[in-house]
């Protein structure tokens, strides 16, 4: 933890913990590099695929973050797609 | 996913919220994690915390007549009366006190101006932390605070602050500037330590009025945002605020810079609705009511910005499938960490992909 008054003079190197992973985003860029307690480390531009990359420690995947493809079934119904007649009901109507 | 983790502390309450002025009053009662809990202080000053429903007829102890008599707590429906341990003492008309008349009694205990009550088996209680924030009641700060329903389920409040780019979009002219959106962070987990930290430093950056009202810095500032979060409750940003160039010194002492703990207790007060603490500590301008009052009624409407939207967020998430599609980017990596640690805590393993 750190002590307020004392703030740390490097963002990414705060927690002393022998176990934590950490993501940083590369300054001028869009990549982001994790970086495992055990040293693995890789660079991917999705925070989820780098997540994933980073908690299979410590069997880190080879040849680094697969970047997510088409995906193999077809996606959800539409996040606007609403089933609560509640919802519904509380719409305003449109003005004529 | 579920927004309540079991077998862990809340933050209940601030304790100046629950008094002992006078015999017969002072019961106070608030929901937390969808259990309706009942507080109050005995004479000597202790905290106690038990089930707000009397075993009898179910009548809530925190409505009158209910009241205190002594250390004990009475009924306002049929007299039957409880101690500070939730053991039922007297009933009326018999003798015989039934062996099962108790309350659920809950662990309590007061720290850094919280009430922190434990949700959960009680026998975990001991073994289980209780985050720090020591400076919201220590000499050299001076703190001003309060407490927002927001009609959102929890999980909304940890991602909206986790992710302090929507400062640009939804406080513009109050903490935001454009600097928060623009500016990398670095992310870090510590799952045996359960804390989050992402840091933003931004070191020249536009001075937003929250700061520069406060501070009286003008034009460019060094601005850092270091978010410590102890899910699932006790968020805490360490902002500080200092002249364009200033860094701390190599011992850690910093006096150029204001220091701010913006500090939050997202607590759940039910599967969809939420206690939204919030608490503004500062190492400068102590005594300066002016300073107090302007922070306080700034950082009262950035929440308010915050809760317009979450419960609008709320009524549509409610509304629709669930498992709805996301899309994160990288101001998300310090988000999605927190998510998982919670799932982690509650023993629930995310899918991949909706972390």
């Amino acid at each position: 933890m750190s002590e307020p008054g004392r703030t740390p003079r490097s963002p990414g190197e705060v927690l002393g913990g022998e176990h934590v992973l950490r993501v940083n985003w590369l300054p001028g860029s869009d990549r982001l590099r994790g970086r495992c307690h055990c040293g693995a480390e890789a660079e991917a531009d999705d925070p989820v695929a780098m997540w994933e990359w980073l908690l299979a420690h410590p069997v880190h995947p080879a040849g680094g973050v697969e970047q997510p493809g088409p995906p193999a079934e077809l996606p959800r119904p539409p996040a606007h797609v609403v089933t609560d007649p509640g919802v519904l009901r509380g719409r305003a109507p449109v003005p004529a | 996913m579920t927004s309540i983790v079991p077998n862990q502390w809340y933050v209940a309450g601030y304790g100046r919220e629950i008094g002992r002025r006078e015999e017969g009053g002072d019961l106070f009662s608030r929901t937390i994690c969808g259990e309706s809990i009942l507080f109050w202080r005995t004479q000597a000053g202790a905290l106690t915390a038990m089930s707000d429903r009397c075993v009898h007829r179910r009548f809530p102890l925190s409505e009158k007549p209910s009241h205190l008599v002594g250390d004990t707590v009475v009924c306002g429906y049929h007299g039957f009366t409880y101690g500070a341990d939730g053991v039922c003492v007297a009933v009326p008309g018999q003798t015989r006190v039934p062996r099962t008349a108790r309350l659920r009694s809950y662990p309590v205990v007061e720290q850094d101006s919280f009430v922190w009550v434990f949700i959960g088996d009680p026998d975990k209680a001991e073994s289980t932390r209780i985050p720090r924030a020591p400076w919201l009641d220590q000499e050299g700060w001076t703190v001003v605070a309060g407490m927002e329903p927001l009609a959102a389920r929890a999980s909304l409040l940890v991602d909206n602050l986790m992710d302090l780019s929507h400062e640009t979009y939804l406080h513009g002219g109050y903490i935001g500037t454009p600097e928060v959106a623009m500016t990398p962070i670095t992310t870090e987990v510590d799952d045996e330590a359960g804390i989050v930290y992402v840091s933003r430093h931004m070191d020249d950056a536009e001075c937003p009025p929250f700061y520069a009202k406060s501070t009286g810095l003008s034009g460019r500032i060094a601005r850092w945002q270091d978010i410590e979060f102890a899910p699932p409750c006790l968020y805490k940003l360490h902002s500080r605020i200092a002249p364009v160039g200033s860094v701390p010194n190599d011992d850690g002492t910093d006096p150029d810079a204001f220091h701010v703990e913006v500090v939050y207790a997202i607590t759940p007060e039910t599967e969809s609705s939420t206690h939204d603490f919030w608490m503004v500590a500062r190492d400068f301008a102590l005594d300066d009511q002016g300073v107090s009052g302007f922070l306080a009624e700034n950082n009262r409407t950035v929440v308010l910005q915050d809760v317009v939207a979450l419960d609008k967020l709320e009524q549509v998430l409610a509304g629709e499938p669930d498992g709805y599609q996301e899309l994160s980017i990288n101001i998300d990596t310090g988000g999605l960490a927190a998510r998982r640690l919670i799932d982690r805590l509650a023993g629930e393993r995310a899918p991949a992909g909706a972390r």
